[in-house]
């Protein structure tokens, strides 16, 4: 099985896993005997990891300094590799692609295809959740990088992952023997099939120009049941022409939408209360008054003539009222302050990804007469039956 | 294999009414499905179809209409046994938008026609001269509407009457007429699209039917976030704490197993539920049949879940028999007997669930206080899978990540929010709709890790190799 289809308990020689150095630091490592990963907050001997379950903190101390440096060791899943993976072009990120899965109720039941593969942050999301992904690339040199990524991933060993080196604009989705494919790889002797059965029932277009590829479809799409499909277009120029396409090739139910997804760290606020601040604000006064006073005396001196107006400088002690640390550095929730949990939004957001147009279609309306005829006969002898007798006593 | 692409008998399915909103049916043979003012059919007549379907209800003028509407539409409403909605037959229609005719929109900017019933009329560059009157416009009268309802029964007829009588249509813009058409086809239509019954077809139709609060106030698009950063699949077992009545445990399902209901179907969810009993009322909506839930979904309270049965008491408390001291068992007495055992093994269960199983996933959507509860029902949750939080509220779910902060078992918790804009999706005139709904909720994503004691971490001796040397050297450096 995969890297990420099984549930794996304990890192193992040979792994894939991902290692958390930060939220914005992870690095998909592959797990070896005797090698070490470095970072800035020390060196991690593979071995270390080898044999301890998922998830576990990899701590070190450096020598001398004797600081605590740790990563954690996580098994990969789609949504922690979309924010590893090495970036070939633009990603779907996890809340587009969460809600085009959901919106296309992705399922074992449903396959897929996929244009175009890109880095393959979506694929491995589909690959996951559906029954058949059929990927397909046109750019020869990422075709190969994501056909590699797939292998090492155990994605086409899953059996449910094909990706094909295709212009499907120019050339359509038809899968023959003979084209650069993976489809064919891993083919049983009984299957003497030359082409594909494709027969899709959500279709994901990460195109530039999807327009021309929509007009493919109806060879490999599902001939008698709904099929959905989501173009994934930046431009709203694209949405249009979408738009003109899908109306033309018979798309129904044509819907665009946009996702906006925002992050928050959590953090703290100190609470200041207008009492403290007014107490502080009379300290400061009260304290200048006495400074205040001091000259008054020596102008007036200065003013009569008097001998020696100069005073000696009282020694004013330092205030010990301070209720917000002013002028010294207040770490964020220390204990001797007051705080406020507030959400932070991240500092820079994503403000716009991509606009999803949303249709469906249905090739052919056609009752099935004797699926009808079945099914009522079925269904009334299912309601003549009574209910099996339930297995209470067997213990499971 | 095939209630989930076609409309079979003895399933829930969705209807899509012409006003959109949702309607939740069982699909019983022989029997007739009321949709109110858009009409009746019989089930018969949709099973066999593909989902996605779109029919018109029609009638042939017929006697049976005129029978039944004795009375006046209130009558109508008030008694609905008296006087039934007639069933009519079904024509399956291109799509939703030929029924409400305002497909000639999506075409060419320049090939666009204006519809029919609007070239004969004419209209206006703006709205320049368009003086609001109210309904004093509209020269027919409720009664005289209702009274057309009566004569004829297509919709087209009665609003082309209404345009006719309507004072101003001409000044209207072509968009404002092509809006007012659609209004009211959506009024007077009789048409539905039968749909699969999707675990987002059922949230909406929960928030359609007004049930926001059952639905904690969740969106579909942070429905679909939960099962992907919860990373759902088919082989994973699930802790789960469901308070939406089932909503998402039927989204779990669904992800799981896509309708499909086969026997050697793995994985499973432990709903964890606040009351004596689990309150999983919409999966009686769901096609999967009784006993594939009983064997995927197991429900258990959390007083039982914190406080489990003791191994050792249960087992005192009951032996169960060898098949040879069974047939030897009088029969009366046999019932007594499997009643315990049931019970024997639920307690072996719930042993089972709580001190043996390690879990794929936490899957959280309560309003018990987050931060005391999360913490404890992530101890079962196995090193590097996922905790999902969902809450209503972006405070309570900030709560809880300042606690799982704080706590070293769990890895970065970040709190997310997702929001869809649907768009105005009509060429030329593509702009995001005026209103939608608000809320939508909040989400808490970490990992569940396994934090290593600082104390056991020492610092290397002098024999080690240089190579960590080194790089102590660059942390240095850094530092």
């Amino acid at each position: 099985m995969s890297q990420f289809s099984e549930y794996k308990d304990v890192i193992q020689d040979g792994d894939l896993a991902l290692i958390w150095i930060s939220r914005d630091n992870i690095k998909p490592v592959k797990i070896a005997a005797g090698e070490t990963f470095n970072t800035r907050y020390g060196s991690f001997p593979h071995n270390d990891m080898i044999g301890k379950p998922f998830g576990s903190q990899i701590a070190v101390r450096t020598r001398g300094s004797n600081k605590f440096g740790f990563i954690h060791v996580l098994q990969p899943t789609p949504e922690l590799w979309t924010l590893s993976l090495p970036h070939r072009t633009q990603i779907v990120y996890t809340p587009d692609s969460s809600y085009i899965m959901q919106r296309l109720q992705c399922s074992p039941h449903t396959r897929v295809i996929e244009a175009g593969t890109g880095s393959g942050s979506f694929s491995h999301a589909f690959a996951r959740t559906a029954g058949y992904l059929f990927s397909y690339e046109f750019h020869e040199v990422r075709y190969e990088q994501a056909r590699k990524e797939f292998e090492d991933h155990g994605l086409l060993r899953d059996g449910n992952v094909t990706i094909t080196h295709r212009d499907v604009c120019q050339d359509g989705f038809t899968i023959k023997k003979g084209n650069k494919t993976t489809f064919f790889d891993a083919e049983q002797p009984l299957d003497q099939q030359d082409v594909a059965r494709v027969d899709a029932n959500v279709i994901f277009l990460d195109l530039p120009a999807p327009w021309d590829a929509i007009p493919h479809l109806n060879h490999v799409i599902s001939q008698d049941s709904k099929v959905s499909l989501c173009c994934f277009s930046p431009c709203i120029e694209q949405v249009d022409k979408t738009l003109e396409a899908l109306d033309k090739h018979g798309w129904t139910e044509v819907e665009m939408v946009e996702i906006q997804g925002k992050q928050y760290e959590s953090r703290r606020q100190m609470v200041r209360n207008l009492d403290d601040a007014l107490k502080r604000l009379r300290d400061v006064k009260e304290r200048k008054q006495v400074g205040v006073e001091r000259r008054k005396r020596m102008f007036n001196k200065l003013i009569s003539d008097q001998e020696e107006p100069y005073e000696e400088r009282p020694e004013t002690p330092k205030t010990q009222y301070n209720p917000f640390g002013k002028g010294s550095r207040v770490k964020e929730g220390d204990a001797n302050f007051h705080w406020k949990e507030v959400a932070k939004v991240e500092s820079e957001i994503k403000s716009h990804t991509s606009y999803l147009t949303f249709a469906s279609k249905i090739v052919n309306k056609i009752r099935d007469e004797d699926r009808a005829a079945k099914a009522l006969v079925d269904a009334v002898e299912n309601a003549k039956g009574s209910p099996l007798p339930n297995k209470k006593g067997v213990p499971t | 294999m095939d209630a989930i692409t076609h409309a079979t008998f003895n399933t829930h399915v969705l209807l899509r009414l012409p006003s959109n909103n949702l309607k939740i049916c069982e699909l019983k043979p022989d029997t007739d499905i009321s949709l109110g003012k858009f009409g009746a059919f019989r089930t018969n007549d949709v099973v066999g179809f593909p989902f996605g379907t779109t029919f018109e209800i029609q009638y042939d003028q017929a006697d049976d209409e005129k029978v039944s509407v004795s009375g006046s539409s209130n009558d109508n409403k008030n008694s609905k046994n008296k006087f039934k909605i007639p069933v009519g037959t079904l024509r399956v229609l291109g799509s939703r938008l030929t029924a409400s005719n305002s497909g000639a929109t999506l075409g060419l900017e320049e090939e666009s026609t204006p519809q029919p019933e609007l070239q004969s009329i004419g209209n206006s560059e703006n709205n320049q001269h368009l003086i609001n009157i109210g309904n004093s416009i509209q020269k027919l009268s409720t009664e005289e509407i209702e009274q057309l309802k009566l004569q004829t029964a297509s919709s087209e007829e009665i609003i082309n009457k209404m345009i006719e009588a309507h004072g101003s249509f001409h000044q209207k813009t072509v968009y404002s007429q092509e809006k007012y058409l659609k209004r009211k086809k959506q009024k007077f239509a009789k048409f539905f699209t039968l749909e699969y019954l999707s675990s987002s077809g059922l949230l909406q139709y929960l928030l359609d039917k007004g049930d926001v609060v059952r639905a904690m106030d969740m969106s579909e698009e942070s429905l679909g976030m939960i099962l992907n950063l919860a990373n759902v699949k088919s082989n994973g077992t699930y802790l789960c704490v469901d308070e939406t009545g089932g909503l998402l445990v039927y989204a779990l399902l669904e992800r799981m197993y896509g309708g499909e209901h086969s026997a050697d179907a793995a994985g499973k969810v432990i709903v964890v539920h606040e009351n004596e009993h689990a309150n999983l009322d919409l999966l009686k909506f769901s096609n999967y049949p009784e006993d594939f839930i009983q064997k995927h979904v197991k429900t258990v309270s959390i007083l039982d879940y914190f406080e489990p049965p003791a191994l050792a008491e249960v087992q005192e408390a009951f032996t169960p028999l060898s098949e040879e001291q069974l047939k030897l068992m009088k029969s009366n007495k046999k019932g007594a007997y499997y009643r315990r055992l049931k019970w024997y093994n639920s307690q072996l269960d719930i042993i089972d669930w709580t001190s043996k199983l390690q879990y794929d996933g936490l899957i959280v959507a309560s309003t018990l206080h987050l931060p005391t509860f999360v913490p404890r029902l992530g101890e079962r949750v196995h090193g590097s899978r996922p905790v999902v939080c969902y809450s209503q509220f972006k405070e309570t779910v900030l709560e809880l990540s300042h606690a799982l902060y704080r706590n070293l078992e769990y890895l970065a918790p970040t709190i997310m929010e997702t929001r869809c804009r649907p768009y105005q999706t009509i060429r030329g005139r593509l702009h995001p709709l005026m209103t939608q709904r608000g809320g939508g909720g909040y989400l808490m994503w970490c990992h569940k890790v396994i934090p290593v004691n600082p104390d056991d971490v020492k610092a290397p001796t002098s024999i080690q190799s240089g190579s960590t040397g080194d790089s102590d050297a660059k942390k240095q450096r850094l530092d």
